[in-house]
Order: C-alpha cells, then sequence, then structure tokens
C-alpha cells in the first residue's frame, strides 16, 4: 500500500478537537491586594518605596529589587503619567476583528519607576505621542470592584 | 516527623476567599485545541468509528503497534503494513482507580489497563478502562471484551469503545 492511497482512505478524521477544563481563582497578595483596595476604595495610586535605593514602585512589591529590602514605606503617587509606549489593536482577544480599533499603552506613572499598562482614551489615534502627560479615569465608586479595570482607561492631561 | 521549619509567606484560607476578605481575579480561559491526528492515529480513529482496531505491522522486527504508527521507533523503518486486530484480548496490566480525571470520586473503582489484543504480538496493546469485575478477580492474564457504543453513537474517538469487561 502506497503512502498516498493511505491518505486518500484518511479524509474523515483529521483532527482531534477538544478543550482544556481549567480555570483559576488569583489571589493578588499582600502589595497588590493594598495597591487594588486603594484604587478601590480611593481612586489613587499607591506604591512602595525602597529608602535605601530611593526607588518607588508601582504596582507595589513588597521586596526591593535592587536590594532585597522589606519595603515597608507606602506613598501616594497621584494618577499622572507619562505616555511610554502604545499599540494600536485591530483586533479582540478572541482574533475577532474590532468595529473599531482601540489604544492601549504603557504609562510611566510620575515620580516612580513604574508603569501600568492600560487602554488610552479620550484620545484619537492619530493624535497619540509618545511622552504625552496622561491621567488614569476612575469608574465611579460604587462600581468599583478591586480590578485594573477600576481604571477606565488613561487619557490626556488636559 | 514534625517541620519546624518556617517557611513564611501569608497564609490564606478559603473562607478569606468565600467571605471576600481578600480581592481576587477569577477566570475560565477558553483553552481550545485542534490535534492534528495525522495518517496512522486518523485512520485508527475512523476504524473505530467502524467497530474496529486496527495496528499496523513493521516488517522488519514483525512487531505489531497499536494504535499504528507509520514508523518503528524501534528499527526506525518506515511501516507499510495495516493489520485488524481482535476486540478481545488478555490484562497486560493494571491499576484500581477510585478517582475520576479531575479527581472527583467514583462510586464504583474501575481498572484502567493494558490489554494485549488478540491476533497482536506480544507488547501489542490498548490501554483502556476494565470495568464489571472486582478486585478480587481482577488480575494479569484476565481475558476481556471490548463494549462498543452502539454504530449511531461512534464518533471516531477512543471512547467508542466504552470499556472492556471480562469475557
Amino acid at each position: 500500500m502506497s503512502l498516498l492511497e493511505r491518505i486518500s482512505k484518511n479524509t474523515q478524521v483529521k483532527a482531534w478537537e477538544g478543550e482544556f477544563p481549567v480555570r483559576y481563582l488569583y489571589t493578588y497578595g499582600i502589595a497588590a491586594e493594598r495597591f487594588f483596595r486603594n484604587i478601590m476604595e480611593r481612586g489613587t495610586i499607591v506604591a512602595t518605596r525602597c529608602a535605601l535605593c530611593d526607588a518607588i514602585y508601582v504596582p507595589p512589591s513588597i521586596f526591593c529589587e535592587r536590594c532585597f529590602e522589606r519595603l515597608e514605606e507606602w506613598i501616594d503617587v497621584g494618577s499622572i503619567g507619562t505616555l511610554h509606549s502604545f499599540t494600536i489593536c485591530h483586533l479582540n482577544r478572541d482574533g475577532s476583528r474590532r468595529d473599531a480599533p482601540c489604544l492601549i499603552g504603557v504609562v510611566k506613572i510620575e515620580g516612580t519607576e513604574g508603569a501600568l499598562v492600560h487602554y488610552l482614551g479620550e484620545v484619537e489615534v492619530k493624535d497619540v505621542k509618545i511622552g504625552m502627560p496622561m491621567e488614569a479615569v476612575f469608574k465611579n465608586v460604587e462600581e468599583r470592584t478591586g480590578s485594573i479595570l477600576d481604571i477606565l482607561y488613561f487619557r490626556p492631561v488636559r | 516527623m514534625k517541620m519546624d521549619v518556617n517557611l513564611g509567606g501569608t497564609p490564606i484560607r478559603e473562607e478569606d476567599i468565600k467571605e471576600k476578605k481578600v480581592l481576587y481575579t477569577e477566570w475560565i480561559p477558553k483553552a481550545r485545541y485542534a490535534w492534528d491526528a495525522g495518517v496512522a492515529i486518523g485512520r485508527f480513529l475512523e476504524e473505530l468509528k467502524n467497530g474496529r482496531i486496527i495496528g499496523t505491522e513493521c516488517q522488519r522486527c514483525r512487531r505489531i503497534m497499536v494504535p499504528p504508527r507509520l514508523f518503528c521507533e524501534l528499527c526506525y523503518t518506515p511501516v507499510n503494513r495495516w493489520t485488524y486486530l481482535g476486540d478481545r484480548g488478555r490484562v497486560r496490566t493494571f491499576c484500581m482507580s477510585r478517582v475520576r480525571w479531575d479527581a472527583s470520586r467514583v462510586e464504583e473503582p474501575f481498572f484502567p489497563s493494558v490489554i494485549e489484543l488478540d491476533g497482536g504480538k506480544k507488547g501489542t496493546a490498548l490501554f483502556h478502562v476494565i470495568r464489571g469485575v472486582d478486585l478480587e478477580h481482577m488480575k494479569v492474564g484476565l481475558r476481556v471484551k471490548a463494549v462498543w457504543k452502539a454504530p449511531e453513537e461512534r464518533i471516531g474517538a477512543i471512547t467508542d469503545i466504552e470499556y472492556f469487561i471480562p469475557e
């Protein structure tokens, strides 16, 4: 029997399709718990500071990445930053095409060395520029759930 | 042995989550896949739909492989002889399971087993489940036969054989 014959007889079952039934529940840990509670309850972005290294971490960490010191100093860092990078998204997460493209950017939070990845809003694709000052727009307090999406998006500072 | 080592960390209890004392994210990722069955397994699945078990025979070392493969990984030669096997055989090895694949408990234990099929050779064996037997009567060498789904229910899957039972 030749290879061609074998392939010609194998037309009905070609691929085995399935779905991995996986789910997860992710707890944020000490630092991110406090970070998201502050966003949820106060509408502020908080950071931890290492006095030894003079480094401010956003999102906060309970250890300094440089000297491994335990970080106890928490500070409000406001909700203003500069646009470090951005991308224009034409597809949804499932690969389907969006009606209108959306902007996703990395916003460096003012006075820190940290950054948040988030949607950019109230700005046209043609107007968006790296280096723009941006500010976080929060959901109404009663709608917040302790998620990064409690921030709706970052918009240019007016 | 009692461990006195303090591993650090912050313990979290299931109640903390239930009572929403801590924040969390829950998600069910949609992890779909399509696994290319290839020529040999494709034919194998197709034959299961027909109610038959097919393997391939290596023309060099004469062993029969099931599920079929298109090359013999011992001789490293292409294999091109198809051969049907019986749907009866004997238990080569087995274990007893009290849980399903998702670790949930089953009422009646079952036996995931390696079954040497009739018409094959030593080592020609299919991995499947044996039911309808208790641990006392389960043994290596036990004769078993396949219980097939009704033809219209078969889809070309290993589960077209529901399980094996003692002959």
